[in-house]
């Protein structure tokens, strides 16, 4: 047996303070960095999607669809309601409007004046969307209607975000 | 649009396109039992109608602070009621509704300066009921296309 190989009480002694010591600072230091970095780690709010509507129920026709989220506001939880306009256009993609008009807030309709049977109608002051959702020039509105994020999973239509666009 | 800081923020600019009020009338008697539970229900729903027209309509409509008064002193309101419409009107809004559960203000109508929108409410019930959110939802739907054939 080789002296070499031999752990000798000095080093026995140095190599468990230091892990002992080591172990130590970590137990203080994490919670440290934990709390540094804690914005890194929040979960996302607002990426969170919710199942709406089957799939099958949307057509070409834009429906008005209602889900709640719960929102927090920075003291208080609430539950909100949201709603969307939700069809599938000429390519089958689906697209699921925001009917919240870009003026003043309103709540928009689809085809809720006889003169113009296609296209999203404010009641307010007459603003008006092509079904696309993008507003028509002289009319109040200077953007288009926002426009929801969604995925589709096992045959539900998921809505998340809505993200506005630019104006036409 | 409401009497919070962001809403009047946006409002202030955009005057010209909200021109219509809606004052919520609320009576209430402290000194009765019977009575407060009833009106502390129709409060509630009050509260859960003018939300719902105001979320469909903000931009056109600002919703006022509740009016509350004692129940049954109608005739000597009359002059306090006037004098918010008055105020309101020189912001300038140009339609002042005044949205009631409350019968006894149809005889003192054609002394009001703002149309009156009374509706018959429930008497009692559970404001988070799915009947009473769909009695809501309909009345709610008749009374925005009163307003709008004002517009």
């Amino acid at each position: 047996m080789s002296d070499k190989k031999r752990v000798s009480r000095r080093q026995f002694l140095n190599y468990t303070l230091t892990g002992v010591g080591g172990f130590m600072a970590a137990g203080m230091l994490a919670p440290m960095v934990r709390f540094a970095i804690d914005p890194v780690l929040q979960t996302q709010e607002g990426g969170d999607l919710k199942s709406v509507v089957s799939v099958d129920e949307i057509t070409n026709e834009p429906q008005r669809f209602e889900w709640t989220i719960n929102q927090v506001d920075a003291w208080y939880e609430s539950e909100i309601q949201k709603t969307a306009w939700v069809y599938r256009n000429d390519n089958d993609e689906i697209i699921a409007l925001s009917p919240i008009c870009t003026h003043l807030g309103c709540t928009v309709d689809w085809a809720s004046n006889e003169e113009y049977p296609n296209q999203f109608f404010c009641p307010c002051h007459a603003g008006r969307y092509t079904k696309d959702g993008v507003n028509v020039p002289g009319t109040p509105p200077t953007a288009p209607l926002p426009m929801f994020e969604h995925e589709v999973r096992d045959g539900m239509l998921y809505l998340g975000d809505a993200k506005s666009r630019k104006g036409a | 649009m409401r009497l919070s800081k962001t809403d009047v923020a946006q409002y202030l600019p955009e005057k010209e396109y909200i021109d219509t009020v809606i004052v919520p009338l609320i009576p209430f008697d402290p000194s009765s039992d019977t009575d407060l539970s009833k009106q502390a229900f129709l409060r509630e729903l009050n509260q859960v109608f003018t939300n719902v027209i105001e979320k469909e309509y903000r931009g056109r409509i600002f919703l006022s602070p509740d009016y509350h008064y004692m129940s049954g002193s109608h005739a000597s309101e009359i002059e306090r009621v006037n004098q918010w419409i008055s105020q309101f009107k020189q912001q300038p809004f140009e339609h002042v509704f005044l949205f009631t559960f409350d019968v006894k203000w149809k005889k003192h109508e054609q002394n009001l300066d703002g149309h009156l929108l009374w509706v018959p409410g429930i008497q009692t019930g559970n404001v988070q009921s799915t009947e009473t959110q769909s009695f809501v939802k309909e009345q709610a739907r008749e009374i925005s296309e009163f307003i709008q054939s004002y517009w």
